[in-house]
């Protein structure tokens, strides 16, 4: 019933302070806002394209996609392929849009008896490159139109792609960690080191509440108010940083459920111990600002830390042990399209045995007359 | 229950602190630590209003403090409604109503929700905590106050507040270190006026003071403590003799062997 009344306190103190939902959640929308526009100045390129397609063998259905490309007010060339490599290389570099290639004797598929599986269509096309990826919609809508006579394959030209999820999976853990840390810095200062400072927390240490209740009625509601912050910058992030890169935002719908799973349980994990962490340095602080004094080097840490992983190669499983560390390694492997379950549940683990043991040992300040009421 | 039954019993408490290096340069002094409390014993009955008369740096409020368990007694022990404070210090703190300046309510919240949260903190019942704030607050006119922001109340009714909230929980003993220190003198009679209402309420009070006339004001036996001991302890008539200012003196120069 104590750590109940103490958790609905803090709850209580963030949800009733519009201000203080508005810090919260504004860093994710104002970065969702700038990194959009910024990408959209960036990749806005014209809505007229003037296809340059080579193509393999022949068919009849190249009138068909002609017509079609030329109703949505753009114009395609047909260059007949000579050296594939060369082509693939111009789609590549954005020189030819797409390579169109048809089996022999295509047009026979429309035949009585043909076999469906003679004949096929393949379509090789850059997906990060505006023009090759419409002009790949609008190829397949009208083959696919024609019914189930043949197979199509396609094949995205996946450089920049690679190039893109690469720099996600480098990034995208060390702005995670930056933007909890933030979100659990904003908060939980406040609460701990302000409330020590004003003398609240003295007078909640008069009653009969224990000193465990007392820690724990702090580290779990503003764990959760900070995930809501991190989830608001994270969001923030996820969504627009595809358009700053000029990406697709399907991209990131790349990664298994499982992974999904695993990234939410690792941020899970480490809210609650960066939470604990400040908390234990603002309840060894006597004051806001020299809370926020220590806990800026901290993040200073927290932050090389997250970005030398990102740059170190190969770091041994002994990664595991060390704390919030261990979850961004996981999500870069991850992120990269690996499934790394073993490591990432170890993490969580770790993350969490961390957490209690600051729990412990900010009850332990709680209960320490010097750290307390020390001068 | 007897005429004259302990509510808190104190003996040979005893409380040393460290000093800093900067401490130490400020009072120009070389000792590592300084004992604050030496060797302290004194009872407090039932139902009476009892206070520890000193100077600054008499060991008032260490005292206080290590009987409503914020710190630790290097040696001896207390009681407190029957709880030691060295072994059963959260019986202690429920048995207990403690105000001090330095403990604050959170400007944020409102009375009524303060009392509410202090109630749970302390393990009172949903009813019985309804019951307690109706009386309360009507009895000390909060009720009008009841939903409005902390920070925004005047002093003298953010006093009342913050007393009606050390008592939420119908503690059988009151501990109030200087009660009326850094008040106006509106704020300092709402204070005082409290403390002789919870006594009709039966309850048992314990203060620290410098102030004389507010002894003679509200105390009916009094504890004289210089340098971390008991100087002297009786009724305000035993201690007094008529005049509590001139006796002090006395006793201060008897000890410390100086005038002031």
């Amino acid at each position: 019933m104590k750590l109940f009344a103490l958790i609905k306190k803090e709850f209580h103190r963030f949800f009733h302070d519009r201000r203080l939902i508005i810090t919260m959640l504004l860093p994710g929308i104002i970065i969702f806002l700038l990194y959009t526009v910024l990408g959209e100045a960036i990749h806005t390129e014209p809505t007229k394209y003037d296809y340059k397609v080579y193509v393999d063998g022949g068919s009849s259905l190249t009138s068909v996609i002609q017509s079609a490309v030329e109703k949505s007010g753009n114009t395609v060339e047909w260059i007949p392929l000579e050296d594939m490599e060369a082509a693939r290389k111009e789609v590549e570099e954005g020189e030819a849009t797409a390579i169109l290639s048809f089996t022999e004797d295509f047009d026979r598929f429309g035949e009585n008896g043909a076999d469906p599986a003679d004949f096929a269509v393949s379509i090789v096309y850059d997906p990060m490159d505006e023009a090759g990826s419409g002009f790949y919609s609008l190829s397949l809508a009208v083959l696919q139109n024609v019914g189930m006579k043949f197979s199509v394959h396609s094949e995205p030209l996946a450089s920049e792609e690679s190039i893109g999820r690469e720099v996600m999976q480098q990034i995208l853990p060390f702005i995670i960690v930056c933007f909890v840390f933030s979100a659990c810095m904003s908060v939980t200062l406040e609460s701990v080191a302000g409330e020590k400072e004003r003398g609240t927390l003295a007078t909640i240490l008069v009653t009969s509440a224990k000193r465990s209740h007392i820690a724990l009625g702090k580290v779990v509601p503003l764990a959760c108010i900070s995930m809501l912050g991190a989830l608001s910058s994270f969001l923030g992030v996820v969504l627009s940083m595809p358009k700053l890169m000029g990406l697709s935002v399907g991209m990131l719908g790349g990664y298994s459920f499982g992974a999904y799973v695993l990234i939410f349980l690792l941020i899970l994990s480490f809210v609650p111990l960066i939470v604990s962490l400040i908390s234990t340095i603002s309840t060894a602080s006597r004051s806001v600002k020299e809370a926020s004094a220590y806990t800026s080097v901290l993040m200073i840490f927290v932050m090389i830390f997250s970005l030398v992983a990102a740059f170190v190669p190969a770091i041994g499983d002994w990664v595991v042990a060390i704390p919030i560390l261990n979850a961004v390694v996981s999500m870069q492997g991850l992120l990269a399209g690996a499934l790394p379950v073993w490591q990432s549940l170890v993490s969580v683990g770790a993350n969490l045995v961390y957490t209690a043991g600051l729990v412990f040992l900010m009850t332990r300040m709680l209960s320490s007359e010097k750290v307390m009421f020390g001068k | 229950m007897s005429e004259f039954e302990e509510i808190v019993r104190a003996e040979g408490l005893k409380k040393t602190f460290t000093l800093s290096r900067k401490q130490q340069k400020i009072e120009k002094t070389g000792e590592k630590s300084r004992i604050a409390v030496n060797g302290l014993s004194f009872s407090a009955y039932r139902g009476e209003i009892y206070g520890l008369l000193g100077p600054n740096g008499a060991g008032k409020t260490t005292t206080l403090r290590m009987l409503s368990t914020l710190i630790r007694p290097d040696a001896g022990d207390a009681t407190v409604n029957g709880f030691s404070v060295v072994k059963q210090p959260e019986k202690v703190r429920d048995s207990i109503g403690f105000m001090t300046s330095e403990l604050k309510l959170e400007g944020f919240f409102t009375p009524d929700y303060l009392f509410d949260f202090f109630g749970a903190m302390h393990g009172v019942g949903k009813e019985a905590l309804a019951q307690r704030k109706r009386e309360l607050f009507s009895r000390f006119g909060i009720d009008r106050f009841a939903q409005v922001q902390v920070k925004d109340l005047s002093t003298g009714m953010l006093q009342k507040v913050s007393l009606v909230i050390s008592i939420v929980h119908d503690p059988a003993v009151v501990i109030f270190d200087e009660p009326t220190n850094g008040l106006d003198v509106l704020t300092a009679k709402v204070v005082t006026d409290f403390l002789l209402e919870l006594k009709e309420m039966g309850k048992s009070i314990l203060l620290s003071t410098h102030i004389f006339s507010l002894v003679e004001k509200l105390c009916d036996r009094v504890g004289i403590i210089i340098d971390g001991k008991m100087a002297r302890e009786g009724t305000l008539a035993e201690v007094a003799n008529g005049d509590l200012e001139k006796s002090f003196f006395e006793i201060y120069h008897e000890i410390k062997g100086e005038f002031v």
